[in-house]
């Protein structure tokens, strides 16, 4: 690949890197950690939406830590953000909250700010499924309770903390207790006439004359006010009812109707069906330009939903033997807009007249539904907390994208190795695939995904083994379990080398940087094989280190990990504290003259992976007899030095980069090919001589 | 007119629902259970006092008006993002309102129509200039300069937003509304109506301003203190009527205490004849907006504005530690 465009690349993706940097979230400091919520060990990365960080103990997920800002865009009193970082347990009660940042105006609150940041703090423990509760009222009831010093700044900051962790709580699982959670009964009926419906409670009415309109809306104009009906006249009467169950739908609609409008709607989606006789239209003529109908909303408990055009279907007449109306409209109501068909829920009617002064005056109406008891079914029972296989499998679905792209690069790089024989030949077009696989490695599964495989795996692994193995904890990261998978697998058939040379993003990071050195001239370093020996062995004894260490999880064995530097060039993209940036940068430089010099001393996991590659079962990589013995170009060549003087291949060190078997088929670089070659030209030179002797005149 | 600052003035009112230590009443003996709730509503403390003989027919009344709490700060709340609220300011337009956003949008026009601007919703952008201002220099005894004042002062006016229910508008660009002044009144209205519904035959209310309607549960009317943030200065009986108080004692933007949060949208500066106004009314949003007028209204003009509403009274504290009864025929308040 030409060097200029080896160049713009690798600008690119250092602009990349920066543009992500800039958006990355606060890193969470162990202090932070510790402080907000006690008893976890690591954090893994901020995603998700809402965004939050799985908290892990020893061996598997104990809660969730995520910033209000980022969940709920928490605003202060002073218009400007607030931002608390809260830890919240599974079990629904908050592990901790710190405030992290407020532009409150102190003199507006009256208080100061470590009053503040002590009242945030003080939500540890809250319970946020707790059911609202009512108290008796004390003997000496009354004590004005509302005077009590509580400001109303300090109240945001509980509002954010609640309202987020509650964001957090529905979009993870962590349900709220049900005690009698029902389903509603969509299949089962039988049929019944429409005052059976109506005794039932299966369709709700609301009855309104001129007269009551007119004197809801002068209370609230305080004047006359004019509207189209009579004071005697029928205003509107609205019946409502949920049309999903067959029991009412069925019955309402008719056989066909239902068929072709309700029974395809999805599981959770819901329809409801609102018909009106009177002089007042519940549809209005504003959907037709709005999208909204404008005069019925449909309330239940704290979500107001809209009626759309979109899900609206007209109906020109009830079932045979129903009654007529004037106007019938029935509405879906998609499992997105949260309705809960169990559960009550309001119709709003917003009516409208008009004031002396020719301005609409509004009011509104409101009448309850309630689903029949009869179709209702108790549902299946609701686990009191989380439920880890609901959560791993919610995690496979929502990264569904980032799985099949990953899945794809997997294949293709099993295609690659199975075909390196003949790809060897290619060695324009192969050193292009290595170098697109590795800007993918690099931008897309270590900066995008932050799938960086590290020998922390390996540590909770083992302490998984050791207290009790759980496949759910290992695949709630489905990026890393693919990996991890992938790697075992690829450890049997080639060795360490397929993770370290193409798939870990810090190993591309290094060579994609020392390939720009190059470019740039930069001096390389190519350490004796002598030396290069003793130093491949210091990996082993990091790594032996790290393991120990780890066996009984402590702060220092977490510590020593950060010899690492994945976590801050890759998952954080270098936005940690600058000592960590600094190592990170330290270890670059290095690679930058001695190529992959990380990987081939430090790096513990590459160690742990070294360890297992010589159980491989397959030598694919092809050799000569004359390799090593007469020539060591390969050798020299190979850009980690896993090519002994002898001439053998050592598989702890290989990176599979397949330098040397492209050198192997090529025929102007490889000696013994050359030679071979410059044989058979010199004989068929002679030939041809001997030939055009014969020819000759 | 008012600010943030509903949210932010303290409580002006304790509640003093049953006589503390001394029953003005003789405990009755079938005197029905009163059960607390207590929380808190668009970012303040909230109360609910609920009499009912059953301690779970209480609870699942709480936990609806709870509910429609949070589904009202969602419309109303200026510290929410994503509130209906906080979208018309971002876009100075709302497409498609929802009904309580039309109809409390239509109320506050209203109240800017018959206090002639006293109230005006459209005051949010003065706030931010003096919250801005004050953040930066807590110290200034100055204020904002005039010039800033005239430019954000041109942002004020309730006739440049069109209300209707299919889209609420901002005609200026650059405008921006709280409803802090009138919102709490409408939660509580909307409260006292959830609780009518599901039953309950008294309460007291307490989500930002207070109503009751019924009798305490040992059979007398339910008692409230006045507080305008220097001690208690009286109580009155509460029946199926509200009270608002809009006070500037606790909510000081600058060290010197000059500058509080109640700013008049005439001048855009800080309403200073008044100390304290609470306003007794049959609705709490009628109540509501009617203090945060009356708070800027100069004391000559409180009595005319007080009379256009013959079914408000209200109690005022000037700045000169006077406090004067509305409308002035009326003997003290009780």
């Amino acid at each position: 690949m030409p060097v200029r465009s080896v160049l713009v690349c690798i600008w690119m993706l250092l602009a990349l890197a920066g543009a992500a940097t800039a958006s990355a979230r606060e890193t969470v400091s162990p202090e932070l950690l510790a402080d907000v919520f006690p008893g976890a060990a690591r954090l893994g990365p901020i995603e998700g939406n809402p965004p939050a960080a799985t908290a892990y103990d020893a061996a598997r997920a104990i809660g969730f830590l995520f910033f209000s800002h980022d969940v709920i865009g928490s605003i202060g009193f002073s218009g400007k953000p607030v931002d608390i970082a809260i830890g919240l347990r599974l079990d629904g009660t908050i592990a901790g909250a710190r405030l992290i940042e407020h532009h409150e105006p102190i003199l507006i609150l009256g208080i100061g700010d470590p009053v503040l940041h002590r009242f945030v703090a003080a939500h540890r423990g809250i319970d946020i499924r707790a059911p609202v509760t009512v108290s008796r009222a004390a003997a000496r009831d009354g004590v004005p309770d509302a005077v009590s010093g509580a400001t109303v700044s300090s109240l945001l900051m509980r509002e954010a903390i609640l309202r987020a962790s509650r964001a957090i709580a529905r979009s993870r699982g962590i349900v709220v207790p049900a005690g009698a959670q029902s389903v509603v009964d969509r299949d089962r009926f039988e049929r019944r006439e429409w005052p059976a419906l109506r005794a039932e409670g299966a369709v709700a009415q609301m009855r309104l004359i001129g007269s009551d309109v007119l004197q809801r809306l002068e209370q609230g104009a305080g004047g006359p006010v004019s509207v189209t009906a009579p004071r005697d006249s029928l205003f509107i009467d609205l019946y409502a009812a949920l049309a999903t169950p067959a029991m009412i739908g069925r019955n309402l609609l008719g056989d066909r109707i239902y068929a072709d409008l309700v029974s395809p709607l999805g599981d959770a989606d819901h329809a409801v069906l609102l018909a009106a006789n009177g002089l007042y239209s519940f549809k209005g003529t504003g959907f037709a330009r709005s999208g909204t109908f404008d005069r019925v909303q449909i309330v239940q408990a704290d979500r107001t939903l809209r009626l759309q055009a979109s899900g609206h279907r007209r109906i020109e007449s009830l079932a045979p033997g129903m009654p007529s109306f004037r106007e019938i409209g029935l509405f879906v109501l998609p499992a997105a807009s949260g309705f809960d068909a169990a559960a009550p829920w309001r119709v709003e009617l917003l009516v409208e007249g008009q004031r002396d002064d020719g301005r609409p005056q509004y009011a509104n109406f409101a009448f309850e539904y309630r689903l029949p008891p009869g179709l209702l079914r108790r549902a299946a029972a609701v686990p009191d907390a989380i439920d880890p296989s609901a959560l791993w499998q919610q995690v496979w679905r929502d990264r569904a994208v980032r799985i099949a792209i990953l899945t794809a690069a997997l294949v293709l790089l099993t295609v690659l190795l199975f075909m390196q024989d003949r790809l060897a030949h290619h060695s324009r077009l192969f050193r292009r695939l290595r170098f697109g696989f590795l800007v993918f490695t690099l931008v897309w599964l270590g900066w995008y995904a932050a799938a960086q495989v590290s020998v922390v795996n390996i540590l909770t692994f083992t302490q998984a083994l050791l207290t009790g193995f759980r496949w759910d904890f290992f695949l709630l990261d489905p990026l890393v379990f693919l990996l991890w998978t992938f790697v075992a697998v690829a450890l049997l058939f080639w060795g360490r080398g397929v993770f370290c040379g193409w798939l870990c993003p810090f190993g591309a990071l290094q060579e994609l940087l020392h390939r720009l050195g190059r470019a740039l001239k930069i001096r390389t370093f190519r350490p004796s094989f002598v030396l290069h020996e003793r130093l491949a062995a210091v990996k082993y004894a990091v790594f032996l280190l790290v393991f120990a260490l780890s066996l009984n999880l402590t702060d220092l064995a977490l510590a020593t990990v950060e010899v690492e530097p994945f976590k801050t060039a890759v998952a954080r993209r270098f936005d940690r504290p600058w000592p960590f940036v600094f190592y990170a940068l330290a270890l670059l430089a290095v690679g930058l003259v001695v190529e992959r010099a990380f990987c081939r001393y430090l790096c513990p996991l590459g160690a742990a992976l070294a360890i297992p590659a010589r159980l491989r079962l397959f030598e694919w990589l092809k050799r000569k007899k004359q390799c090593g013995a007469e020539c060591q170009v390969c050798a020299s060549r190979c850009p980690v030095q896993a090519i002994h003087p002898d001439g053998h291949i050592n598989p702890n060190e290989c990176i599979h980069c397949f330098n040397c078997q492209m050198l192997y088929y090529d025929a102007t670089t490889c000696p013994p090919l050359k030679a071979r070659r410059e044989r058979r030209e010199a004989r068929s030179a002679a030939l041809a001589q001997r030939q055009g002797a014969l020819q000759g005149p | 007119m008012s600010f943030a600052p509903q949210i932010a003035r303290r409580r002006a009112l304790a509640i003093l629902g049953a006589a503390a230590g001394f029953p003005m009443w003789p405990a009755e003996t079938g005197a029905v259970p009163t059960w607390d709730w207590n929380g808190d509503a668009l970012g303040a403390a909230a109360h609910i006092r609920l009499c009912h003989p059953r301690a779970d027919a209480a609870e699942a009344a709480a936990a609806t008006c709870v509910s429609e709490l949070r589904r009202l700060e969602a419309v109303f709340s200026l510290y929410r993002s994503d509130s209906e609220l906080c979208r018309l300011n971002r876009q100075g337009i709302l497409r498609s309102p929802s009904q309580d956003m039309v109809l409390l949008m239509d109320a506050a026009q209203r109240w800017g129509e018959r206090t002639a601007g006293a109230f005006d919703a459209t005051v949010q952008p003065l706030w931010q200039l003096y919250a801005g201002h004050f953040r930066r220099r807590p110290d200034d005894h100055a204020g904002p300069s005039p010039a800033d004042l005239d430019r954000v002062r041109a942002l004020v006016d309730y006739r440049a937003v069109d209300v209707s229910k299919s889209a609420i508008r901002f005609v200026r660009p650059g405008m921006a509304i709280t409803l802090n002044g009138i919102a709490q009144g409408y939660i509580t209205d909307r409260i006292v109506q959830i609780l009518r519904n599901a039953g309950m035959d008294s309460a007291l209310v307490s989500t930002g301003e207070i109503a009751a309607f019924g009798r305490r549960g040992d059979g007398g009317p339910w008692r409230i203190a006045l507080d305008h943030g220097f001690g208690a200065i009286g109580q009155r009986q509460l029946r199926n009527e509200a009270v608002a108080t809009s006070s500037g004692a606790a909510t000081r933007f600058d060290a010197g205490g000059r500058f509080h949060h109640l700013i008049s949208p005439r001048d855009g500066r800080p309403a200073s004849a008044v100390a304290a106004v609470s306003v007794a009314a049959p609705g709490a949003c009628d109540a509501d907006a009617l203090s945060t007028a009356l708070f800027v209204t100069p004391p000559e003009r409180m009595d005319t504005l007080l009379r256009a509403h013959p079914t408000a009274s209200a109690v005022v504290r000037l700045a000169d530690g006077r406090t004067v009864s509305l409308p002035s025929d009326q003997g003290d308040s009780r």
